[in-house]
Formats: C-alpha cells, sequence, structure tokens
C-alpha cells in the first residue's frame, strides 16, 4: 500500500515508517502536522494515511480537524486515526459521514504488528475499524436507545466486535460460536436495526454508526 | 513611666516636633480646603441631579466622581504627609467592556463616592478645628505680648479679647495663661487630628479585611492556574516522552516477535531488540526526570540537600549555605526548593560567576537570598520568570525583593512566612 503517515513524535513517525517499510508497504511522505498532511494527502493520493490527533500547534485535535476537512474535499479517502487516548466524542465525528474507510486506533495497538497493519489494511478497503478500547466505552458511554434496545445481550456483543471490524468468522473465534450461528447473529441485527439488503452501503458499518448515535 | 524632670524638655520637644507642625498644617490648611472642594462637588451632585439623568446628567455624575476620586486621593496623600497616618483607598471597580458596564462601573467607584461623604462630614469638623485653633492662638499671641502694648491702651481692652486689667503686673498672669495655651497646643491639635485620622481611615481607606479576601482571591487562582498548568505540563511530558518511547519500543518488539516467529534474520531481529532497549533506556530517562520535576527526591532528606543536589545536577556554579534550626513544612520546602530551582536558572544566564544562595530564618519568615554578579538590570516582566516566582510566593503570603541596579550585582531575596 502507499501510506502517508502524520504523527509529531520523531521516535514513533520513524518506527512506523520502518514497520512500514519492512513489511513491504511505500510510505510516500512522513509529516508532523495537519497542514502539511493535507497537502500530502492531496499531492499523493494514498490508499490509506495514518493520522496522529494531536499535532502542533495546539496538540488538541489538529489531526482529527484535517482528516474530517480532507474527507468532505476527497470522499472516501481512507484515515487511520491514532491516539494515544479514547476519545468517543472524535470516533463519532470521524464516523459521521457515513462512508467507510476510516479507523481509529489506540497506539499501543501498533505493538501487535499484524493487527495493526490488517486494521490498516482494512481501513484501505474502505471498512471501519474501531478499537475495542473505543467500541467498551462506547458502550458504557451511550444511553442506548430504542434502536438497540431489541437486541439481545449476545446479539450486542456479537454488534461490539462488529464494531471493532472483525469479520464473521473472527466474532465466531472469539464469542467461541460456529460462523453459521454467528451469521445468523448478523442477520438478525440488520433486521432489528431496520438496515436494508443494498449493494452500494456497507451494512455492517452501518450497523456500527447505528450504533454510535444512538 | 515619664518623670517630672522630663516635662519641661517634653513640652518643649512638642513644640519643635515635626508631627505638631503638619497637624498644625494640617488644620489651618484643610477648612479652606474642604470648603473649596465641598462646594464644588455640591455643585457638581445638584447640576448631576438636576439635568435630566439619562442625558448629559450622568457624564456630569461621573465627571463629580472622578473629580471626588481625585480631591480622596489628594486627601489621602496629605495624610500621609501631615498626620502620618498610611491608608490604602478601595480599589477602583475593574471596568468590563461595554457602555453600561462603562456606566455602572464609574458610577459605583467606591472612593468617589466615599470622598464625597468624607468632605460632608470634614466640612463641619475642619471649620471648628480652624477657628478653635486660630482662637487659641490669637488668645496666646496677644495676652504673651499685653505686657508689651498694654502701655498704649489706656486702659482699653486689647482689640481681639475683651480683656482688660488695671495695672501692669496684672498683666503678666494674663500673659502666662498665653504661654500655657501656646505650650499646650501640640496636645490640643493633636486631640483635634485625631479624628481626622480615625475619619481618613473610616472613610477613605479600603477594610482591611475585604481587601484580604481579594489579595486571598487572586492569589488562589493563581495556584489553581499553577497547578492547571503544571498538570498540563506533566501531561504534555509523559505523553511526548515516556509514552511515545514505549510506543515505539512495543513496536520494535512486535516486529522482533513476528520475525522469531517466522523465520527471522537474525541481524534484523538483533537491530530491533537493540533499538527497543534503547527506547527502554530513554523511557526509564524521561520518566525520572519527571517525577523529579514533580517532586525531587533529594528533598526528603532537607532543603540543604536537596539544593546542593540541583547545583551539582544542574552543572551551575552554586555556593548555597542552609542555615535552619528546624525542618520547614513540606509544602514550605517544596514552594522554597522549586523558587531557588528558578532563581538559579535566571541567574546562570546572566552571569558565568558563581551564584550565592544563603536559606535562612528571618524572624517568623524562610528568607532565600540568591546573588549574582552579572550585569544587573533584572525585571520582573509580566508573564515572565520573576513575576511567575512572586505570583506563587504570593499564594503562600510570601514576597520577592528584586535588587537589581544596572551594573550589577543582583540580589533577589524571596521570604516565606513559615506557618505552624
Amino acid at each position: 500500500m502507499r501510506v502517508v503517515i502524520a504523527e509529531d513524535s520523531a521516535i514513533l513517525r520513524a518506527g512506523l515508517v520502518e514497520l512500514l517499510n519492512l513489511r513491504g508497504h511505500e510510505v510516500v511522505a512522513a509529516v508532523a502536522d495537519g497542514d502539511s498532511l493535507c497537502a500530502a494527502v492531496r499531492e499523493h493520493r494514498p490508499d490509506v494515511s495514518i493520522v496522529d490527533i494531536r499535532m502542533p500547534p495546539t496538540h488538541t485535535d489538529e489531526g482529527l480537524r484535517a482528516s474530517i476537512a480532507l474527507r468532505a474535499e476527497l470522499p472516501g479517502c481512507a484515515i487511520l486515526l491514532f491516539s494515544q487516548y479514547v476519545e468517543t466524542q472524535y470516533a463519532t465525528e470521524l464516523l459521521a459521514d457515513r462512508a467507510g474507510g476510516v479507523g481509529y486506533l489506540l497506539k499501543d495497538r501498533v505493538a501487535e504488528v499484524s493487527d495493526f497493519l490488517d486494521a490498516l489494511r482494512r481501513v484501505a478497503e474502505g471498512e471501519t475499524v474501531l478499537d475495542p478500547e473505543v467500541v467498551s466505552q462506547l458502550f458504557t458511554a451511550t444511553r442506548k436507545t430504542d434502536a438497540l434496545a431489541g437486541l439481545t445481550p449476545r446479539e450486542r456483543e456479537v454488534l461490539g466486535l462488529m464494531a471493532e471490524g472483525r469479520s464473521n468468522s473472527a466474532i465466531a473465534a472469539a464469542l467461541f460460536l460456529s460462523a453459521g450461528s454467528v451469521e445468523k447473529y448478523v442477520s438478525s441485527i440488520f433486521g432489528k436495526l431496520a438496515l436494508p439488503q443494498s449493494e452500494g452501503d456497507n451494512r455492517r458499518v452501518l450497523a456500527v454508526l447505528r450504533y454510535l448515535e444512538s | 513611666m515619664i518623670t517630672r524632670l522630663a516635662l519641661p524638655g517634653r513640652v518643649l520637644g512638642a513644640q519643635l516636633s515635626r508631627a505638631y507642625w503638619g497637624e498644625l498644617a494640617w488644620v489651618i490648611i484643610g477648612a479652606p480646603l474642604t470648603l473649596a472642594f465641598a462646594v464644588l462637588v455640591v455643585l457638581g451632585l445638584i447640576l448631576g441631579a438636576g439635568l435630566s439623568l439619562l442625558t448629559i446628567g450622568v457624564p456630569v455624575l461621573i465627571g463629580v466622581l472622578a473629580g471626588a476620586r481625585l480631591i480622596g486621593i489628594a486627601h489621602v496623600g496629605l495624610a500621609r504627609a501631615l498626620l502620618g497616618t498610611t491608608v490604602t483607598p478601595p480599589a477602583r471597580p475593574e471596568l468590563r467592556p461595554g457602555l453600561w458596564n462603562a456606566v455602572k462601573g464609574r458610577l459605583g467607584d467606591p472612593l468617589g463616592w466615599r470622598s464625597i461623604a468624607y468632605l460632608v462630614i470634614r466640612l463641619p469638623l475642619s471649620l471648628i478645628e480652624f477657628f478653635l485653633v486660630a482662637t487659641l492662638f490669637v488668645y496666646a499671641v496677644s495676652t504673651l505680648s499685653y505686657p508689651l502694648f498694654w502701655f498704649t491702651l489706656h486702659g482699653e481692652a486689647m482689640p481681639t479679647f475683651d480683656l482688660r486689667v488695671d495695672t501692669w503686673p496684672l498683666t503678666l498672669p494674663l500673659a502666662a495663661t498665653g504661654l500655657a495655651v501656646l505650650l499646650a497646643m501640640p496636645w490640643v491639635v493633636r486631640g483635634l487630628t485625631e479624628f481626622d485620622r480615625l475619619l481618613v481611615r473610616g472613610v477613605l481607606g479600603a477594610e482591611d479585611l475585604s481587601k484580604r479576601v481579594r489579595d486571598l482571591e487572586r492569589s488562589r487562582a493563581t495556584a489553581v492556574d499553577d497547578a492547571t498548568r503544571r498538570l498540563r505540563r506533566i501531561e504534555r511530558d509523559l505523553h511526548d516522552g515516556a509514552q511515545a518511547q514505549l510506543v515505539a519500543l512495543a513496536m520494535k518488539l512486535g516486529i522482533a516477535k513476528d520475525e522469531l516467529a517466522g523465520d527471522g534474520d537474525i541481524e534484523q531481529v538483533t537491530a530491533l531488540v537493540t533499538a527497543a532497549h534503547a527506547n527502554a533506556k530513554q523511557a526509564l530517562v524521561e520518566l525520572r526526570d519527571l517525577a523529579r520535576g514533580i517532586h525531587p527526591a533529594a528533598l526528603d532528606a532537607g532543603l540543604d540537600v536537596a539544593l546542593s543536589t540541583l547545583a551539582a545536577g544542574s552543572g551551575i556554579d552554586a555556593r548555597i549555605t542552609v542555615d535552619l534550626p528546624s525542618r520547614p513544612s513540606p509544602s514550605i520546602e517544596t514552594i522554597a526548593y522549586f523558587t531557588v530551582a528558578e532563581l538559579l536558572t535566571n541567574a546562570a544566564k546572566h552571569t558565568s560567576s558563581a551564584i550565592e544562595v544563603d536559606v535562612g530564618i528571618v524572624g517568623d519568615d524562610l528568607r532565600l537570598v540568591v546573588r549574582d554578579g552579572g550585569e544587573g538590570g533584572a525585571r520582573p516582566v509580566r508573564g515572565g520568570g520573576l513575576a511567575g516566582i512572586a505570583e506563587r510566593l504570593a499564594t503562600v503570603d510570601g514576597g520577592l525583593d528584586i535588587d537589581s541596579p544596572p551594573g550589577g550585582p543582583t540580589v533577589i531575596s524571596a521570604e516565606i512566612p513559615l506557618r505552624k
């Protein structure tokens, strides 16, 4: 993949470049602030960008602002947000455009190299990937309303794992279920959340969003 | 206990004392001054109230209050110069933006209104004082000189008072009463001005308590801001330092683990582990520095140990003398430590010669003195290091004194009250 990295910590930036190169990806630009990120993405059109949320000058949410601006300008441009902390607010803002191709991971996840690269690849392919930590916080933070009230605890569990961007087989493995029963749960969730079968939408992403917005 | 023998000396001394002449001047200047001011202010008030309130009356009132404020300040100055009474006038209310707030702020100026009240009370008082003192003086002067011009009057009463005696020798006791009055004047004047002192203090002086509350509010705000800023800095240091190092470390170990699980190239794994090892050591350094910034471990052993450790560790050439009979409370020690640390860093920027640091007890205060032979000219700049130190000291009622003439040497001393 062709990747742009925006991270103000030199150590981490170098580490990410090294990791991606080692695994055969091409880092087309490595920058340290939001404006340079926008410029680099416009210029290189990468498959995916890894963006740190806190960057100069204010070290609050520059990365997020730049990402939202980029996605408004270039729909479907894939962004993996990368942060030291979980900010559910940020996750919901980023997911608001429902286009998929976004991710939100804690920096610690990079220690699990293959999982991290897997998440990066899925974001590049247009899926939505959320850190398990983000998901569990969203679970506790949001007051679930009617849409989700109808879900059984088991279905919620499945939805949570879906929000993490896991495939059906991975969910089956995590919950010690057969692939078939996961299928059933998933279609039951889609039914309860009134998500129609359609070509254009990524139903899994929509389910997660429905869940986030409720 | 004053002996009788000293009385003549005291009486004579009182005639010449500066305080007496100051009080006398206060009484004599006071009457015409107060009269003129009171007339002006009352006219202004009548004018302001008489005019339509909403158009031109308000500006006139504001003008009168501003004038009254100046009069008040002038009286505070006079009281300090002539009566030796020092009061702090109430502060002007802080003006918030907006026309209405500006008008409200100006009309609510406590010193303006207090000055008007002061003038109103002071006016009769000053006139009474003035006439009383003038009468007594005239009496003293006329009776004292009576023996000299008794011959010229041919039995008529003296022109100032309806007094006459038939024979010259009898003028002497009268002159003696005049002398007694003259000599007693310092005590009379003192008694009269005592009222004025009360008046100035009570009406023109800000209540000490409300001032204290304001000071405390301000220093509390400083303390809260300071703590917030410090926490934010710690968080930033952690985020940019140790946390980033540890993430990089975990990432390198993760790659190495993957390499080993496959048929890893041993050289690459070695390089990764070496880099991870460096990250781990760097993270340790960052954490240690951060912890030291939060609470220097050497402080547990006392200020002297902490300060010498600080000087040794920073490579600053400092001679540190700590002379404390007992250890102050941990919070005082901490604030003293960081004060010296900042002053040392400051001083080291401006001089290459040795810096002297003395820590001792003066009265009920812990006193720190930092002396350097730099070029001098140190000034507290708003938002600068010295101003920051002074603000932080204010949170524990301490103060900073800067003596830095151009050309040096610079001597900065801080005092921190030792509360039990």
